[in-house]
């Protein structure tokens, strides 16, 4: 079952560009990308920081495909 | 900061290793070394750390403080060095397969340092893509 992510439309609700978002985590702009188009799964601990960063259950951010919302 | 110190040390020592490194292929090669050559040898490393130094500088004011690797850049890494591990491995094989089903008998070890070189070369170069994917 794939992980499927709402990070994009989170990271736009609250105004933070690709850039912006990278610098704050630490992470490469690429990674930001890939994550976002759902080619890449984040570690846990980069998941973790992704809940803290936008502030929102891990719910919201992450859910398995087919399941539902 | 210790960091940097020791990030400073390593370039110093690795500066220090190549223009050392260069005088002694010279000595070994047997050529004499005049002041154009010693020029050469202590100008091209600095040059090369120069640009390196240039090229830094130039990305973090156009990057801020995006790092140039995360986990997504090790992974690739760990999954491009695997296939170079067996890309290498059975393909070196198969050449000398081939070499053998041609009728050679024998490498020249400087074929061999000539296929090295190129060997690290493509890898070297598959690492940097590798890495900005």
């Amino acid at each position: 079952m794939n992980v499927v992510n709402h990070i994009r439309e989170i990271r736009l609700k609250n105004g933070i560009t690709q850039v912006k978002m990278a610098q704050d985590l630490k992470i490469t702009r690429q990674t930001v990308n890939a994550i976002e188009k759902n080619k890449y799964n984040p570690s846990l601990e980069l998941a973790l920081k992704l809940i803290r960063y936008f502030n929102v259950p891990i719910e919201e951010l992450f859910h398995l495909e087919g399941d539902d919302e | 900061m210790k960091k940097k110190r020791l990030e400073q040390l390593t370039m110093g020592v690795l500066l220090l290793g190549m223009i050392i490194g260069g005088f002694i292929g010279m000595h070994i090669a047997g050529v004499t070394v005049d002041f154009g050559i010693a020029a050469a040898i202590v100008g091209t490393p600095l040059l090369v750390f120069l640009v390196i130094f240039l090229l830094n500088a130039w990305r973090r004011n156009r990057l801020g403080t995006i790092p140039e690797a995360d986990e997504r850049t090790a992974l690739i890494l760990k999954r491009y060095f695997l296939g170079v591990l067996y890309f290498v491995l059975f393909g070196s094989g198969a050449a000398l397969l081939v070499l053998y089903a041609m009728g050679i008998q024998a490498i020249e070890t400087g074929m061999l340092l000539v296929f090295m070189m190129i060997l690290y070369l493509v890898i070297g170069i598959g690492t940097l893509i590798a890495a900005k994917l």
